[in-house]
Order: C-alpha cells, then sequence, then structure tokens
C-alpha cells in the first residue's frame, strides 16, 4: 500500500506524491474541471515549502543522465581517480605511442639495452627532495641490462589497461548476457546458468586464470605452430590473456544482472510494456538493461579495478603476460631479487598498479553512489552546526532542539 | 466517551494486575499523576526546519495547542504537509539534519532543547510511538515478547520473568490472541493488524503519558483497521493519555479526533473540535479537501435506512440472467482458477478460484476485496499476464486462454492497463512521450510525426501540456505520473481497461482529480472498464457494478447501489461497515451497527 | 532442516563432480609433459619420449586417464608429482595444515578488524574518519599482494631484525605512530571539540608513552607480557566487554566479567606450575580453554540475577581472553631461548617457510617458531582483504541504520548503545554469512601468491610448481580440496544464516 510517510531522509522525496503541489503550481497551463477545488489546495504559495520540495528543485528539467553525472562531479574521490587514470593514460598513449603510431619518448624500443648511466639510478628529480625538477635522461631508471625503465613502465602501463578495458568488456557481455536470460526467464534455464555460474565460481580465479594462462603458454608448442604463428600468438597475448580472464570474471556481474532482472520483472513498467504487446526481445534491451545499466557500469568497473591486480599477480608467476610484451607485474617478478640494490625497479611498477587500480576503484564508488536513487547530500556535522548558528541567530529567542 | 458498546465475546480484558507504581524507576518521570483533562501537553510556535542544499527550509511552522489527558488530537494532511515532523521534533527524532524551535512543554517541562541523555529517558517513557508501518517498524530477529520486554527494562528496574507477566498482560490488553504462545513469536509469524496490535502494546508498556500514532492504520486493510480503531477507541477511556493521532484519512479522523489541526505546505490552516472542522470549516483549503474525499454511500445514510444492512431478499447471481446473450461482452470469465506456481521454496498457492465475471461493453465494473483476496490477480489474468489454470477468459469475443505471446498481438490492441504505482508503471529511461508511443508504435507501426501527433492528443485528453512530451518520469508529480498510465492505456482506444488500484497511492484531492478524469474519458471512449481497488468509497463513485472478492472467491456481483445500500453477503457487510466515512456522527452510527454485525455473526458461528 | 542440509550437500558434491570433469580436460589441453624432451638434443629422445608417455599414460584417451584418475581419488590414492617422483598424499599431508594455519588465521583476524572498523566508519558517516577509513581501504583493496608480501619483507622483517640486534630509536617515526594513533581515537569517538581535544591528548600521550617504553626498556629485543601485563589486559577487558555487551548499570554482569578475570590472573600462577612441570600440546591447550569457558560460564551463572545469560556471556569472553593471554605469555618467556639458539641467530623474524628446519626445542618453543613464521604473510593477506570486509560492513550498517526498526528502538527510549549492539549489530551482520565464503575462496587464491613469496610449502605452491613442471595428479587434488572447502565454506553459510535470522528458520 501507500507509503505516507514524509520524513525527507528516505527514498522517494522527489519522485513521490510529494513534488505534486510544487509541480501543479509551477505548471499554469493544466486545465481541470476542478478548478475551484484545484486553486484551494493549491493555494498560498506552494513554492519552497513543505517536505520534498527541496529535493525535487535539485532534479528539477535534468534527464536521468544528467542527475547522475552531476551527482558523480560531486563525488571528490571520483573526480580524483578520473582525473588520475586520464592522466596515466594520456602520458603512456603520449610518450609510447600507441599500436603502431610511435610516441614522443626518445627510447622507443624498450627491449634495447643501453649503457649503463649513473649506476642505472633514476634522473628525475622532484622539487622538494632538493635539486629543483629535472627529467634527465632516464627518469625512472634503467633496468639491469641498461634499458630505459620509463620505456618499460609505460609500456607495463599501457598493457594493464589494454587487458583492463578488453577484461571488462568480454565479461561485461558475457555476464549480462547470461544474467539477464536467468533473471528474465527465470525457471529451467535459470537453474542451468546459475548452477553454471556456481561451478566457475567455486574455483578461486586466480587458480582458473593460471591454467588458462599456461594454456595460452602450451598450445602454440602442442599444435607445432609455425614460428610466425607462434609469433602472431606471442604479440596478441595480452588480448588473449584478457578475453581468458573475462571468461571467468564474468560470474559476479551474471548474478547482479540476474537478481536487478528479478526484481526489475515486478515492476510495473515491464508489465505494462507487455500488455503493450512489446516482444521479449524488446522488453529486454529496450526497458530493463537500460534500467539496470547503473549497477552494470558500476560492477564493471570494480570488476576492472580486479582485473589490474590479477593480471599484474599472473604474470608475476609467470602464467600471464610473456616477454617480449612487458607487463607491470612482470617487471616487478623481474626485478624483486634487485630490491636490496635498485629498489626503484620495484617502486615504478608498483606505484602505477595501485595508482590504476585505486583510480579505477574511485570511479566505480562515485558511479555507485550516482547510480543510487537513495544518495542524498547529508550535510557534515561541522556544516549543521554552523547552520544551526544561523538558525539561532534568525530566531534569538527561541530553543533549539538538535536531532537524532 | 460513551462509545463502546456492549460485546460480550470481545469483553476488554483487565488491568494489569502488574502495577507499574511497584518497580523501581529507572527513566526520571516528570511532574505528578495526570488525571483525565489535565493539560498534559503544552505547545507553542512549534517550528521544524531542514537544512538541505545549504538553506534552511520550513517542513512545519508556529503550531500552537494544548492536549488534555484522555483528548485525541489529530493533527491532519497529505503527504509532506509536516505532520509527520512536527510530532517527531517533541521527542528529538528528526532526521540528522532536522532543527525545532519554538516550545512544547510536557507537564510543564520544556522538551525542547532538551539533551539528548534526558529525551531517552522521556521516550517509551513518558511519551510513546506508534509507527506507520508494523512490519518494518518491529525488529525482525527479536520475538515480539522481548521486545515488549525491552521497553519495560529500559525504564524500570524490573526482572525478565516480572516484565513478561507484565508483558503478556498488555498483548491481553490489545487482544492479542493466545498472548502467552504469541510472545515467543517472532514478527512475520504475526499478521499486519496482530503486529499493529504489538506496537500498541509495546508503545503502552510504561502507562505514557502521550501517545503519538503515526497513521496507525495507513498500513492495513479496512476490516483490520476498523479493529485497530476501535481497539485505540477503547483503550484511550482506559489509560490516562493524551494521544496525538497523525493521518491523512479524514473517515479516521472521524472515527477517533476531539480535536483536529488540518495542516498543509507546513501551516496550520484549521484548528478546532471535530464538529467545527468537519460540519463548519473555514479554511478553503479544508472545504476542498472535505469536499474532494469520496463520501461512501451517502445517500444511503441521508435516507435513513441505515437498517439496510439487515439481510433482505434479494437473488444472489455471479451472472447476471438479465445480460443480453447477443451482447459479446468485453470481458467473460467463465470458472476460472488462477495458480502461482512452485517457486523455490514457497509452495504453489492458489490466488483466484472458480471465476465466474461478465463485463459489458462500455460498462465500469469495480472489484473490490482486501489484500491477499485476489483481486489483482484477475487483472493481471484479464490482460494476459498471467495464465489460468483453469477455466476461459474471454474478452472481447476473443477467447485469451492458453495463447501465446504472437497468437496474442491482436488481443493487445483490445486491452489497456493502467497500474497502481505511478512511480514504477513508467519507464524511468524513457520520455514520456516515448511510453505514451509505444503501443502505438509497435502495433500501427507510426513514427515520427504521426507519432508524436498521435501522442499530443493523447496527452491533450488527459489535460497535460503538450511539453511534457520530453520531460522524464522522475520529473513529474505522483498524479500527473497516473494520467500519463492513463493516456498510455488509452494509446490503441481499447475496448477494454483494467485499471488495478489506480489511485491507491495518491492523496486524496490527487485522487479526486484523476477520477474526474477518469470518468470524463469513459464517458467520451466508452471502452467498458474493470476498477480494481480496494476502496469502497472509491469503485461507489466509478463504476455501474460492484463485484467483492475475498480469499480468492468472488462472494459477490451486482449494481453499485445494490451492494452498497443492501449487501448480502455477510463478508461485504463487514466490509461496508469498516469503512470510516469522513462525518462524525455519520460514524458513530456506522460502527454502532458494525459491532452489531460482528455481534451477530459471533452468534451465528 | 536435515533435509535441506542433504539436498545442499548432495548438489554440492554433484558441481564437485563436474568440476573434477572439466579440470581435467582443461589441464589434458594446458599442461605439456613433453616440453623439455622436445627440445632435447639427446639421441635416445624418441626412448626417453616413449617412456615418458607410457608411464603417464598418453596414449590412452584422456577419458580413460580421468576414469583410472577418478578410481584412484575416491581410494584416497592421489596420485604422484612425477617429476620429483614424491606421492601427492606425501606432500599433502604437511602442505595442509600449513596452508589452513595460514588461512584461517588472516581470515578470522581479517573479518574481526574489517567488521570492528566497517561499524565504526558507518557510525561515524561523512566524517574526516569515515573520509579516511573508506580512502584506506580503497587503497588496501588495490595494493597487489605480491608487491605488498616483498615490501613487508624488505621493511617489517628486515628492519626488525636489524633493530633487535642493533636498537636504535628514531623517534620521528614514534612520534608519527602517537599522532596517527591519536587522530584515529579522535575521529572514532568524535564529540565536542572539548571532548575530542581530551582524547586525542590522551591517545597520543598512551600511545608515545607504550611505545617508548618498549623501545627505552628493550622490551623490543626481550617481548614479554608478564603477571602485571596480564593482569592489565584481563581487568581492561572485562570493563570493556562489560560496558559493550552489558552495560554498566548491570551490575552483577560487570561483577561477573571482573570475576573471571581476577580468577584468570590467579589461574597464570596454577599455569605456570602446571606448564614447568608437564610437557605440553595442543590437545593440552584446548583441554585447558575448554576449562576455562567452563569456569567462565560457571561463574557468571553463580553471579545470577534476572540475566543471568548476559553475566555467563560476559563471563566466558573474558575467560577466553585470559586465556589466550596466559598462552601468549608462555610462548614469549621462551623468546630468549628461541632468538639465540643456533639456526635463528638472533634474527627471529622470519621471512621464508613455515617453520625452522631442524630447530628442536620444546612444545612452546615450537609455537613462537611458528608465530614467527606466520606474522608476515598474515599481515599481508589481512591487509588485503580487511577492506573487503570494511567496505562491506559499512555498508550494511548504514542500510540497517536507515532502517525502522532503530526508530523504534529509539522512540522507546534505549540508549545508543543497545540501539546499536542490540538492534542495528545484530541485524547488520547477518549478510557477513554470505561474503565469508566468497572471501575464503578469494583467500585461499591470495594463498598461493603468498606461499610463494615467502616460500611456505603449502597447498597454494604445490599447485603453482606443478602446475609449471606439468603434474595433473597434485593440481586435480588441489583442485579438488579448494572446491570442497569452498563448498564446505557455502554449506557453513547457509546453516549460519538459517540459525541467526528467525525469517530463514521457520521456512526452511
Amino acid at each position: 500500500m501507500t507509503n505516507y510517510d514524509d520524513s525527507p531522509v528516505r527514498g522517494g522525496a522527489a519522485q513521490g506524491p510529494q513534488a505534486e503541489q510544487a509541480a501543479t503550481a509551477s505548471d499554469p497551463n493544466i486545465a481541470s474541471d476542478l478548478a475551484p477545488v484545484d486553486a484551494a489546495l493549491t493555494a498560498d504559495g506552494a513554492t519552497g515549502r513543505g517536505e520534498g520540495v527541496g529535493q525535487a528543485k535539485e532534479t528539477e528539467g535534468l534527464s536521468q543522465g544528467q542527475i547522475v553525472r552531476a551527482r558523480f562531479l560531486r563525488h571528490r574521490g571520483a573526480l580524483f581517480g578520473l582525473i588520475t587514470l586520464s592522466a596515466i593514460t594520456l602520458m603512456s598513449v603520449l610518450t609510447m605511442g600507441l599500436g603502431p603510431i610511435r610516441g614522443l619518448w626518445k627510447y622507443q624500443d624498450h627491449t634495447r639495452s643501453g649503457d649503463m648511466v649513473n649506476g642505472g639510478e633514476p634522473s628525475l628529480r622532484l622539487p622538494f627532495a632538493g635539486g629543483g625538477f629535472a627529467i634527465g635522461d632516464h627518469p625512472f631508471g634503467q633496468d639491469s641490462i641498461g634499458s630505459d625503465y620509463f620505456a618499460l613502465v609505460m609500456s607495463g602501463v599501457q598493457t594493464s589497461l589494454f587487458v583492463m578495458l578488453v577484461l571488462g568488456l568480454t565479461a561485461m557481455i558475457i555476464g549480462v548476457t547470461i544474467g539477464s536470460i536467468s533473471g528474465y526467464y527465470r525457471g529451467k534455464i535459470d537453474m542451468v546458468l546459475m548452477r553454471f555460474t556456481d561451478l566457475i565460481i567455486t574455483l578461486p580465479v586466480l587458480i582458473l586464470g593460471a591454467v588458462l594462462g599456461r594454456l595460452l603458454d602450451v598450445i602454440p608448442i602442442k599444435l607445432d605452430a609455425t614460428a610466425a604463428q607462434r609469433e602472431a600468438l606471442k604479440a596478441n597475448m595480452p588480448l588473449l590473456l584478457a578475453v581468458v580472464l573475462g571468461m571467468i570474471l564474468w560470474t559476479g556481474l551474471a548474478r547482479l544482472t540476474r537478481s536487478e532482472f528479478l526484481s526489475l520483472r515486478e515492476r510495473e513498467f515491464v508489465d505494462s510494456a507487455r500488455v503493450a504487446g512489446a516482444s521479449d526481445w524488446r522488453i529486454i534491451t529496450k526497458h530493463m538493461l537500460p534500467n539496470a545499466m547503473g549497477v552494470i557500469i558500476v560492477n564493471v568497473t570494480l570488476l576492472m579495478s580486479v582485473a589490474v591486480t590479477l593480471e599484474a599477480a599472473l604474470s608475476f608467476l609467470n602464467f600471464g603476460i610473456k616477454p617480449p610484451n612487458v607487463s607491470l607485474g612482470l617487471l616487478i617478478a623481474d626485478n624483486q631479487g634487485a630490491f636490496a640494490t635498485r629498489p626503484w625497479l620495484f617502486w615504478w611498477p608498483g606505484l602505477f598498479i595501485i595508482l590504476i587500480a585505486l583510480s579505477v576503484n574511485f570511479i566505480g564508488d562515485g558511479l555507485r553512489d550516482a547510480f543510487d536513487p537513495r544518495t542524498r547530500k547529508i550535510p557534515s556535522d561541522r556544516a549543521m552546526k554552523k547552520a544551526a548558528r544561523e538558525l539561532a541567530a534568525a530566531n534569538p529567542a527561541a530553543a533549539i532542539q538538535e536531532a537524532k | 466517551m460513551s462509545t463502546t458498546t456492549p460485546a460480550p465475546k470481545r469483553a476488554a480484558a483487565p488491568a494489569p494486575k502488574v502495577a507499574l507504581d511497584s518497580f523501581q524507576r529507572l527513566s526520571r518521570s516528570t511532574g505528578a499523576e495526570v488525571k483525565q483533562g489535565d493539560v498534559i501537553l503544552e505547545v507553542r510556535d512549534l517550528t521544524v526546519n531542514f537544512w538541505v542544499n545549504d538553506s534552511w527550509f520550513t517542513a512545519a511552522e508556529g503550531l500552537d495547542y494544548d492536549l488534555k489527558a484522555g483528548e485525541v488530537l489529530a493533527i491532519v494532511g497529505e503527504s509532506g504537509s509536516g505532520k509527520t515532523q512536527s510530532s517527531m521534533s517533541l521527542i528529538g527524532l528528526l532526521p540528522k539534519n532536522g532543527r525545532t524551535t519554538g516550545s512544547a512543554k510536557l507537564k510543564g517541562t520544556e522538551l525542547v532543547g532538551m539533551p539528548q541523555s534526558e529525551l531517552r529517558e522521556i521516550r517509551g517513557n513518558e511519551i510513546s510511538v506508534i509507527f506507520q508501518e508494523p512490519m518494518t517498524a518491529l525488529n525482525p530477529v527479536y520475538t515480539v515478547g522481548f521486545q515488549i520486554v525491552e521497553t519495560l527494562r529500559t525504564h524500570f528496574l524490573m526482572n525478565p520473568s516480572d516484565a513478561k507477566v507484565r508483558a503478556i498482560e498488555l498483548m491481553r490488553l490489545v487482544e492479542i490472541p493466545d498472548p502467552e504462545d504469541s510472545f515467543n513469536k517472532f514478527p512475520h509469524q504475526l499478521s499486519g493488524g496482530q503486529r499493529q496490535r504489538i506496537m500498541i502494546a509495546q508503545a503502552l508498556a510504561c502507562d505514557p503519558k502521550l501517545l503519538i500514532a503515526d497513521e496507525p492504520t495507513t498500513a492495513l486493510d479496512v476490516t483490520v483497521q476498523a479493529e485497530i480503531l476501535k481497539l485505540m477507541r477503547e483503550l484511550r477511556t482506559r489509560v490516562n493519555a493524551g494521544i496525538i493521532l497523525i493521518t491523512h484519512s479524514m473517515g479516521v479522523v472521524a472515527d477517533m479526533a476531539d480535536r483536529i489541526i488540518v495542516m498543509k505546505d507546513g501551516r496550520v490552516v484549521e484548528h478546532g473540535t471535530a464538529a467545527d472542522v468537519f460540519y463548519r470549516p473555514q479554511h478553503p483549503y479544508t472545504k476542498a479537501l472535505l469536499a474532494a474525499v469520496p463520501h461512501l454511500g451517502e445517500t444511503r445514510i441521508e435516507d435513513g435506512r441505515s437498517d439496510a444492512l439487515v439481510v433482505k431478499d434479494r437473488e444472489f447471481l455471479a451472472l447476471e440472467p438479465a445480460d443480453d446473450p447477443s451482447v459479446v461482452p468485453a470481458l467473460l470469465l467463465e470458472n476460472v482458477d488462477i495458480t502461482y506456481p512452485k517457486q523455490g521454496r514457497r509452495p504453489a498457492f492458489r490466488a483466484a478460484e472458480g471465476i465466474n465475471l461478465r463485463l459489458n461493453p462500455g460498462e465500469v465494473m469495480g472489484l473490490v476485496g482486501e489484500s491477499g483476496s485476489g483481486k489483482t490477480t484477475i487483472g493481471r489474468a484479464a490482460v494476459a499476464l498471467l495464465p489460468v489454470s483453469a477455466g476461459k477468459i474471454t474478452v472481447c469475443g476473443i477467447d485469451i486462454t492458453g495463447a501465446n505471446n504472437q497468437e496474442l498481438k491482436p488481443f493487445r490492441r483490445t486491452v489497456g492497463m493502467v497500474f497502481q504505482d505511478p512511480g514504477s508503471s513508467l519507464n524511468p529511461r524513457l520520455p514520456i512521450g516515448e511510453s505514451i508511443g509505444e503501443p502505438i508504435l509497435l502495433h500501427e507501426g507510426l513514427k515520427g510525426e504521426a507519432l508524436s501527433k498521435r501522442v499530443e492528443d493523447l496527452l491533450d485528453s488527459v489535460e497535460l501540456p503538450r511539453s511534457y512530451r520530453n520531460r522524464y518520469p522522475h520529473e513529474l508529480s505522483g498524479g500527473q505520473k497516473q494520467r500519463i498510465g492513463v493516456a498510455r492505456a488509452l494509446a490503441l482506444n481499447p475496448k477494454l481497461l483494467v485499471a488495478d488500484e489506480p489511485t491507491s497511492a495518491l492523496d486524496v484531492s490527487v485522487q479526486a482529480r484523476v477520477l474526474k478524469l477518469f470518468s470524463n474519458l469513459q464517458e467520451q471512449y466508452g471502452f467498458a472498464c474493470l476498477f480494481i481497488s480496494h476502496d469502497l468509497a472509491v469503485v461507489e463513485m466509478v463504476s455501474s457494478k460492484i463485484a467483492v472478492m475475498t480469499h480468492g472467491k468472488l462472494v459477490e456481483v451486482g449494481a453499485t447501489s445494490d451492494i452498497v445500500t443492501y449487501p448480502q453477503h455477510p463478508y461485504t457487510q463487514r466490509l461496508l461497515s469498516a469503512v470510516p466515512v469522513p462525518d462524525p456522527d455519520n460514524q458513530r452510527r456506522r460502527r454502532e451497527l458494525r459491532d452489531a454485525i460482528i455481534e451477530r455473526e459471533h452468534i451465528v458461528s | 532442516m536435515l533435509k535441506f542440509l542433504a539436498r545442499r550437500l548432495g548438489l554440492a558434491l554433484g558441481i564437485l563432480f563436474v568440476l573434477s570433469i572439466l579440470m581435467y580436460l582443461l589441464l589434458d589441453v594446458a599442461l605439456d609433459p613433453l616440453d623439455d624432451l622436445r627440445t632435447n638434443p639427446s639421441p635416445n629422445r624418441p626412448v626417453m619420449i616413449a617412456n615418458r608417455v607410457a608411464m603417464l599414460e598418453l596414449d590412452q584417451p584422456v577419458w580413460v586417464r580421468y576414469l583410472h584418475w577418478l578410481g584412484r581419488f575416491v581410494q584416497g590414492n592421489f596420485g604422484m608429482a612425477w617429476r620429483s617422483g614424491q606421492p601427492v598424499n606425501a606432500i599433502l599431508s604437511t602442505a595442509i595444515p600449513t596452508s589452513i594455519q595460514l588461512v584461517f588465521a588472516s581470515t578470522v583476524i581479517a573479518i574481526l578488524l574489517g567488521v570492528t572498523i566497517g561499524v565504526v566508519s558507518a557510525l561515524r558517516q561523512y566524517t574526516a574518519f569515515d573520509y579516511a577509513i573508506t580512502f584506506v581501504s580503497f587503497l588496501m583493496y588495490s595494493l597487489p599482494i605480491f608487491w605488498v608480501a616483498v615490501l613487508l619483507k624488505q621493511f617489517l622483517a628486515i628492519g626488525l631484525n636489524d633493530y633487535i640486534n642493533e636498537p636504535t630509536i628514531n623517534w620521528m617515526i614514534v612520534g608519527g605512530v602517537a599522532l596517527v594513533s591519536g587522530l584515529f581515537w579522535v575521529g572514532a569517538i568524535g564529540g565536542e571539540p572539548r571532548k575530542k581535544l581530551m582524547v586525542f591528548v590522551c591517545a597520543f600521550a598512551a600511545t608515545f608513552g607504550v611505545l617508548a617504553y618498549a623501545l627505552l626498556s628493550g622490551w623490543v629485543q626481550h617481548p614479554s607480557i608478564g603477571i602485571i601485563g596480564v593482569s592489565l589486559m584481563a581487568l581492561a577487558t572485562a570493563f570493556v566487554v562489560s560496558v559493550l555487551f552489558a552495560g554498566l548499570n548491570n551490575r552483577r554482569a560487570l561483577g561477573a566479567a571482573l570475576t573471571a578475570a581476577v580468577v584468570g590472573i590467579g589461574a597464570w600462577y596454577g599455569c605456570q606450575w602446571l606448564f614447568f612441570y608437564v610437557e605440553m600440546s595442543m590437545l593440552w591447550m584446548l583441554g585447558l580453554l575448554v576449562l576455562a569457558i567452563a569456569v567462565g560460564a560457571l561463574i557468571g551463572w553463580l553471579w545470577g540475577g534476572p540475566d543471568r545469560a548476559v553475566s555467563m556471556r560476559g563471563a566466558v569472553i573474558v575467560s577466553i581472553v585470559v586465556s589466550v593471554l596466559v598462552f601468549i605469555d608462555r610462548v614469549f618467556q621462551g623468546w630468549q631461548q628461541y632468538s639465540q639458539m643456533g639456526t635463528i641467530r638472533g634474527r627471529p623474524i622470519a621471512t621464508i617457510g613455515a617453520e625452522t628446519p631442524g630447530l628442536g626445542g620444546d612444545f612452546w618453543i615450537t609455537q613462537l617458531d611458528r608465530f614467527t613464521h606466520l606474522l608476515l604473510p598474515t599481515i599481508a593477506l589481512v591487509l588485503i582483504s580487511f577492506a573487503t570486509y570494511t567496505r562491506y560492513q559499512r555498508g550494511a550498517m548504514l542500510e540497517v541504520m536507515n532502517q525502522d526498526y532503530i526508530r523504534t528502538a529509539r522512540s522507546k527510549g534505549l540508549p545508543e548503545r543497545l540501539v546499536i549492539v542490540r538492534h542495528a549489530l545484530r541485524n547488520a551482520l547477518m549478510p557477513l554469512a554470505s561474503i565469508v565464503p566468497v572471501d575464503f575462496i578469494a583467500m585461499i587464491g591470495g594463498a598461493v601468491i603468498t606461499e610463494t613469496i615467502f616460500s611456505w610449502a603449502g597447498m597454494g605452491r604445490m599447485f603453482v610448481t606443478s602446475l609449471a613442471q606439468s603434474e595433473v595428479d597434485p593440481i586435480m587434488v588441489y583442485v579438488m580440496i579448494t572446491g570442497g572447502l569452498a563448498m564446505v565454506a557455502n554449506l557453513i553459510a547457509d546453516f549460519l544464516y538459517a540459525v541467526i535470522d528467525p525469517r530463514i528458520r521457520v521456512d526452511a
């Protein structure tokens, strides 16, 4: 039955019947047979009074997408994540190029060894460490065979970002397809698909990932592939690995999409579409998926952050990306023994893994808040105190009751 | 109040034996004992503000009232009028961003500005609250007995066994069947009405001086509501407490209140005795509000035929024999059973059985019943959203029983459906225009200009501006969304419209407008309509025939005036008498009549 | 209930069976047992290949090999790691306890820490503390575990060992830690500015004082608790437990908890005597713990009063804590002897392996050795998974705090402590049952890396080496054990859910 609760902290104030007065009053074009009643009911300035009006104002005249964007940009962590991730992407693309396009950095071939300069120490100088700002010849130093470490790390960053995107996309396609079919049709199909999901979920992703990574490694040898085929396989290793990992990471997404679909099925607009004669395909794609997209996007984002660390971990265990490809995990694995003597070989790739994963996490958190209709801007204690002083100044005589 | 009729079988329970006085208080008690008629609460210039988007806005303003022990003060208003927050502010239970100013004295002790630690001792002890939704307001993981005992032991030094005795007595007081057994039950094992009784027992546990009842019956079925109101009416004479009744329902107010405050947009627009407000309203808003409330069976009461509930000789017939067989009915249900299949651990559930129903073209039939009666199930089956497990459904001569999606396509053109919840019946991601135009696009393949034209015509017909075509649902109010729902249902000019509780989520003034619009459209388009509702008064306004359902069975079908005036089936009689009418004198008569019916049933059974 | 459990068990076995088939097929493709021979320049290469094919039955179709494997597996013969020639059963007998120890300890610690901090963070929503916790947990969540493990090895282990040998106190670090601790407590407790200042000063001074004492008095080199430490901690525990679970108004509960603490302190003396004369074992420890619990329950029962259950619960918790304290105290008494042993050579914090080979020493020394080895990997695993619990618990708590029944509890006049502990926490802990199994699976995955880095001879390491060396049997066993554990974890979760949520209990 109806929820007549008029507390502003709980959901739906902007969408609920509360906004009736405000919305009606703001639109004088509405004709009605009950004009006198209307006039009485909406009399004495219904603008900006009564509960719920504040929220209604906040979202007036905006589409769903615009509201989400506004909320996302209000989330400081998400903004930080977005800026950092963009900066990292831009830096790696500008310096190391993209695919066949050459970048601006002088050492484009990260496999080339070179002469050791200053014991391979980083030439990057930052102002607060003294000595002013300088990039130098090898800002991140050189590895044990004298390759430029900056070029290596930037290539690794590209691999990580690439794996992250492809993996997210693969997992999304599989997970959303399985989840929506399961949730929409329910019954036997649902049973079979969910048991299959249970099966995949039983093993840690790292275990399955390691086996699959190993499989990618072994297959060309077993099939006696030609040298050219092997080269092609090697060059596309990040792509293959990402797709293969995507094929095991979709489970959580499938479960979420399913439960989202199960609850959307109960929403009346789905029935409404069915009564209107819409086909299953139309109902799924036009009515349900767009409404489940918020949850899906948020979880794909969070999945991507897992992807970054998972790829690094697999490469570290030597079941992931292999030379000549570069990956941040591989760089750490190669150089962990050198920690005591040349710690920068360890710091730089780790720093970038963390920065990427952290940014993606924050973006995901921001998206979650932005898509969640229950999210409200609740003032902090400090803001409330300041506001209370304002109120007290306006009513000097009155006592003020603090809320619980 | 001398309202209780003698009812030997449901005699009031004896007063609690465990006297609270014999236990040491843990919380302070403010002031001395109160007697009936003492002023217990003085509210002066009470204002509630909320800090939203960096500015204060007022939720309630300038409340002034006194409340005496044994008196019921009703605060009435539509949603967003500030009626709840103004009362929650008394005990400091506002959301974090709320502040209260002004003065509220409980027996001379100022409540506004009191520190939380002292307020805590007053809550549940001197002032207690009955909340709206008994399912969510009780903690699901503790037994109801424990939750009452907890209240007692918070304010009194009591050992668990004494507290249990007192709790069981309280449960007996609120007429919980078999209180010893129910003591150990969890909230989900009780019915909605019983949960609300537990809520009341818990609120009465420490003999409070002031009871705040926040929409205590809104979530309940009308017959259960009548019982809870009866209980509360009896209690007010036995506990020396003042009651603040917060509600949107004029019927409930007429049933209970001594004095009434009408609120709108945070302001008090009218304050007076029940008789003043109902019979001599001053403010135009009060007048409009009273006018907007549908009055059940007004004519009957005015005719003075209140003895109508005595069974008259009228044939009870499911299928009216007067129906002309040459007319193809808009909707025909023949021996229909509907079963929800077993799902997971939930067993199969028969929602409707043996339904025979005939709806002629152009006719509006109201389908009435309480929650769980199967009325919505019938409505959904009529538009082929649910399969029937036995019997046959024919719509305008098309047999839709067991048809698949493809076969149903031509049928879909002839029906439309209006849904209950305006918040969920429109796809939030689609602009209004697309939602309305979808049926036209799917069946007539119209696109672009032609589609826009049709959508604009439909918007005109539901009296909304054409510019709304490009708006999204969340920008619209509930009433506007429901108009959109009607427009969409009418897009293909259907022969049959199923309206499932179309106004139950709306405020009463909005409901009045939507109902008026609906009647106009029905005249204009001439569709047949199955109007499903729990509210007899609403159904009476729009329909020419009424069908009554309970427990999955159709118990009575007939012309509206017959059903409202000469109900045959005892359930219909009970249902009718349980609806509170917004008129204190009438309501009192109806109440007495109702007690008589229940009495009679008890004797019969 | 039994029927429900039986059905779940049957389903779990079915899933495991299908899993074994799929994994066997997958491994058949992914492993190449002949890889080293393909490039072997030796003239008798064909013979060697033929031998190996015969040994591994590679000439048979894969399903025959699977059936053979299954036949052996159900009989308890887990096959052989053919490269080293070791039977898998033999590897497992040491690998399983090692891994379980690691995963179990870190899961428990991560849950306790994560849940507590998550709850506090939710209660202090939108404060600087909440934001800081959010940031830290995201950071932890983003850390690659192998990177953290290497860092821990380098800084914590080597740094601590160096310090123990050559103590030089860095007052900057001590001050920094004290500052962080002060800020943490201010954030967690909150309140008016005056209270905040007081909390900060107290927390700062306490942390600084304790650290300074530990460093200056040489406690770090010779850690011990002693009877004074045990007494103080026992009494503090009694106090905290009473405040949280009973409220100070309940004098009987406080009395019971304090009695349990005092009895425990008394028992310390008895234990010293017992430990000196009798050689201890794990069994003894368990027996003593059970005894302590029984005594605690008895104390609570004797204090009685109307709320006997509350008193008993408090006393039992205190008894458990005191028992653990006495145990740790005794373990630390062996520190001096341990760090001077030949194999340790004054560097007690271990970076490699699960135990020091050829250590010798009695029960207590073995415990201490195990502890020093567990320290780093446990910290690594906890750091990673604690973030998940914090985020999750914060969300659950926020959700619950918005429920109507919390408002009802407040409207009844319950003290805020009861509103939170009794009404909110109980409900907010329920969803935890559904993520613990999932996280447990993730933890096993994390253990693979941790064991590799810290060279623990656990199952994860067995998996990694076998995968690299194309040995199918150990991998299959690993998969079956991991899958089985996951199934068991899920079953326990279902069971727990049914026990703690009355709404499910009745339907089942």
